[in-house]
């Protein structure tokens, strides 16, 4: 196996890394990396998380630099002071947090630091450029919406336009079909040939073989920081890449059993629930979760899930309908009220609204129970409570990096995942919502992760997943139903599920349309 | 491969790092006040010898100098307190003011009739309410309709000011000392309501300053009500998930912070000035408590060294007019101390190295962070 993309000419290449080496805390994220993208491909980047994948595109848009090692841009030697610098020289990165100021609009955002802003915005030009590059790539966009007006996906659109909108050359793409629906991600795959065959370079990080199988001419497989190789893409099979990016084979947890639900723990009528725009976006839903059994919710991102689970736990109150958990209506109950109901909530955002990013790990464990024994007697907190106990949690959930005093906000994506979970089965849920619960993590916490959800499916527990991966929701769920525009549009035993058929769903074809 | 700084975000400050920070902060103050004494003409040395003279060389400067910390203490607090929330509360002075009206007031309504042990605990407790009431024509619009904090506290403090100079120099308001006719004065406090004194000057408002500071560092650090005020203030949305109620926390602690404001005002009328006396008390005390609060990184018990130095800052100010250095001079060494402070943060939350080729990356520090 070679350790170099095959090429035709030295003088195609549009990026070189020679032995680039990058350092954190002592840690080698990227050690003697060697990458190299040709003009006019699309070239996965494949790895687990933690691999050094986001770091190696960090140093090619400017936003490190390397410790040691060399870079050539168009064959000429190059230093990227800055992502602006990097920017200048026609490299782009869409970062999987996206940099988007959220009370902007879609074509102020693409204003934003563009060379050719002065002192004077013309809205209505902006607006009908940003409106025709995102036709010409097939990448529809409201360019007078504000950003945190818009879905994930649509947000992603947004960046790449914006980069487009820059004319770069080299566009790094850092899992960008994480959010996406296989229709979504279908269209990106078409944007990004569309983009190379007009001489652009596209790098496509993944850890999803199908889609680097798919989209990708070349591959780079990084593991533990190194480059384990490089090949054409049309020479590898799917099992090759999946043995050289994780050093063994891939198993993870699915459903195997078929158990018989118990009593319906979470029911659900007619919930109305309105966005952040004060639009109706949850349309009259209605479901059960029976104990012992997973429901899984598939959707495109931004179709209402996220405002379904704000309605189910209390953090907005639906407009009309009826949520019981068990025999309690909680309707219009506070979040503390569906907390004791039996509501256990793993929200998709993980920092900022599940955990306290500044506060320790153990404070974060006793982030809901700390209102009770042990964590306090009376009015007075029980510090030692709060170590044991999060000593025991920290052991038993495997939250690795954990020190004391440390602010959680410090911990990989993985481990904070995996404090947040603990944290919400150690209330001992009769419901447990798990919205996009290993969107982002590697295969190992996933398979973790996944464990949990099946073990308190086994306990007892009415588990409703939200997600947007449907390997996942096809691999756990029991049941499952189809979001779209704040409808549910489709529901099916998992048995008679497949990729497509919930695609189409997804996409709004309702069922009844189906042939 | 070229030389070049990197500078990194730390992961975690060790605590010697937290203290030989403000520390060098503090020197470095000094450092470049000498400079600008030298400057002027001054020898430096000989200034702040006069000045740590003043300050801690005699009983009556102690004295002096913890009678000029104790209000400090508690508009420290009451920003610290309320920073920690992400409420910028920067209307301790009014708050300060009016918790003095209210004290005064409760003073001069009960006569010299009561008794200590009535007047005084009634005193104090006028004057924190006095400060919860002025914070509260703040905190209920932030709290309920979302207003800025920031522009309705600082303006309740010029209302605060006018009303208290209207008290004195404007009506023949009870607060007005009927018997003096030339220039107008406050009430004298009744002596039965005023703070015992125990060593030299000093009364004991210093240990009622110390006790609330302990109180409210035990409040937040150790009770179930501080952990979630904790959380309010780390991230409300999370504190929001996690079924607390936000803005009732909020509310309490923006009050709680106007009645420490309120209390400072109350244990200087009842103590060392003895009258609601508007140019005893226009000085700004509720402005350096945020200064107070800063240097202390928002920690409630590291507010008490930094008051006491301010105050010292303060109380040697006066003295130095007599060997013929501006006064001034200490306002400028107090806004130094502050901008090398804020400047050392940066010192704390970051590291600078200057890799060669074979980079040798440091680990994160050891240490626990200063909760």
């Amino acid at each position: 196996m070679t350790t170099d993309a095959p090429t035709d000419a030295e003088t195609d290449l549009a990026v070189e890394l020679r032995n680039v080496d990058k350092a954190f805390y002592g840690v080698k994220a990227n050690d003697n990396v060697n990458f190299r993208l040709a003009r006019g491909e699309v070239h996965a980047l494949l790895g687990e998380n933690g691999a050094g994948k986001s770091t190696l595109c960090s140093i090619l848009a400017g936003l490190y630099r390397p410790d040691a090692g060399e870079m050539f841009l168009n064959g000429a030697p190059t230093v990227f002071k800055s992502p602006k610098d990097a920017l200048a020289s026609g490299v782009g990165m869409i970062y999987q947090h996206f940099r988007l100021v959220p009370n902007l609009t879609v074509a102020e955002n693409f204003a934003l630091g563009h060379p050719s802003t002065g002192i004077r915005l013309d809205q209505k030009k902006l607006q009908e450029e940003a409106a025709e590059l995102g036709d010409r790539y097939g990448l529809p966009i409201d360019p007078s919406a504000r950003i945190w007006q818009l879905s994930v996906g649509e947000q992603q659109r947004v960046e790449i336009l914006k980069l487009l909108y820059r004319n770069v050359d080299v566009l790094i793409l850092d899992e960008p079909t994480a959010v996406l629906t296989p229709q979504e991600s279908k269209q990106l795959f078409k944007t990004m040939r569309q983009m190379a065959d007009e001489g652009r370079s596209v790098i496509f990080v993944s850890h999803k073989l199908r889609e680097v199988k798919e989209v990708s001419d070349s591959v780079t497989v990084l593991r533990h920081g190194r480059n384990v190789g490089g090949v054409a893409t049309a020479d590898a099979e799917a099992e090759d890449l999946a043995r050289m990016m994780v050093g063994r084979d891939l198993v993870l947890p699915a459903r195997t059993d078929t158990t018989q639900p118990g009593s319906v723990v979470l029911a659900v009528t007619d919930l109305r629930v309105e966005g952040d725009r004060g639009l109706e976006v949850v349309s009259g839903v209605s479901f059960e979760v029976r104990a012992g059994e997973i429901v899984g919710i598939a959707g495109v991102s931004g179709n209402g899930q996220r405002e379904l689970a704000l309605g189910l736990n209390g953090l907005r109150t639906p407009t009309a309908g009826r949520v019981f958990i068990t025999n309690f209506d909680v309707t219009k109950a506070s979040v503390l009220a569906h907390i004791y109901a039996g509501m256990s909530y793993v929200p998709q955002n993980r920092l900022g609204v599940g955990l306290a990013p500044g506060l320790t790990t153990e404070e974060n464990l006793a982030l809901k129970a700390f209102r009770q024994p042990p964590y306090s007697r009376g009015r007075r907190l029980v510090p030692s409570a709060f170590r044991s106990e999060g000593a025991r949690q920290i052991e038993q959930y495997d939250v690795r990096g954990v020190r004391p005093g440390l602010p959680i906000r410090l911990l990989s994506g993985g481990n904070l995942q995996k404090a947040l979970i603990a944290r919400e089965i150690e209330m001992g849920p009769k419901v447990l919502i798990l919205h996009s619960p290993t969107r982002g993590l590697d295969v190992g916490a996933t398979q973790t992760v996944r464990q949990l959800a099946l073990a308190e499916r086994a306990r007892g527990v009415g588990v409703l997943l939200i997600s947007e991966d449907l390997d996942e929701l096809l691999a756990l769920s029991d049941r499952l139903l189809v979001m779209y525009e704040g409808e549910i549009v489709g529901q099916m035993n998992t048995e008679d599920a497949t990729a497509e058929r919930l695609g189409l769903l997804m996409a709004g074809k309702r069922q009844g349309e189906q042939t | 491969m070229t030389r070049h700084v990197v500078v990194e975000p730390r992961g975690l400050a060790s605590v010697k790092l937290r203290i030989l920070v403000p520390v060098l902060s503090v020197l470095a103050a000094l450092v470049v006040g000498g400079l600008f004494l030298a400057i002027t003409g001054e020898n430096p040395l000989d200034v702040y010898r006069k000045m740590a003279d003043v300050a801690f060389g005699s009983a009556n400067g102690v004295s002096n100098t913890l009678i000029s910390a104790t209000p400090l203490i508690l508009t420290g607090v009451a920003a610290a307190l309320a920073f920690k929330m992400l409420v910028w509360n920067i209307g301790g002075e009014g708050q300060l003011i009016m918790g003095a009206v209210f004290a005064s007031g409760i003073a001069i309504w009960l006569g010299p009739a009561a008794p200590s042990w009535i007047a005084i605990p009634a005193v104090i407790v006028a004057g924190g309410v006095g400060g919860a009431v002025w914070a509260s024509v703040a905190a209920i619009p932030r709290v309920y309709l979302k207003t800025n904090e920031i522009i309705t506290t600082l303006m309740l403090n010029f209302i605060a000011l006018s009303f208290m100079n209207f008290l004195v120099f404007g009506s023949s308001s009870p607060w007005r000392d009927s018997a003096v006719s030339t220039f107008p004065t406050g009430q004298p406090i009744p002596t039965n309501a005023r703070l015992p004194t125990f060593f030299q000057r000093l009364d004991i408002s210093i240990f009622i300053a110390f006790g609330l500071a302990i109180a409210a560092w035990w409040l937040v650090g150790k009770t179930r009500w501080g952990f979630a005020v904790q959380v309010v203030g780390d991230s409300p949305e999370t504190a929001k998930y996690a079924g607390i109620s936000v803005p009732n926390k909020i509310l309490v602690v923006f009050l709680l912070s106007g009645a420490a404001a309120g209390f400072a005002g109350a244990l200087y009328v009842a103590g060392p000035i003895g009258a609601l006396e508007p140019r005893s008390l226009d000085l700004g005390l509720g402005f350096t408590g945020i200064i107070v609060a800063a240097l202390a990184g928002l920690h409630l018990l590291a507010v008490i060294p930094i008051a006491i130095l301010m105050g010292a800052l303060n109380n040697s100010g006066p003295a130095l007019q007599s060997i013929g250095v501006p006064t001034s001079t200490i306002t400028m060494l107090q806004g130094a101390i502050l901008i090398f402070a804020v400047g050392g943060e940066f010192f704390i939350r970051h590291r600078i190295r200057l890799p060669r080729k074979e980079s040798t990356p440091q680990e994160i520090p050891d240490g626990v962070e200063v909760a």
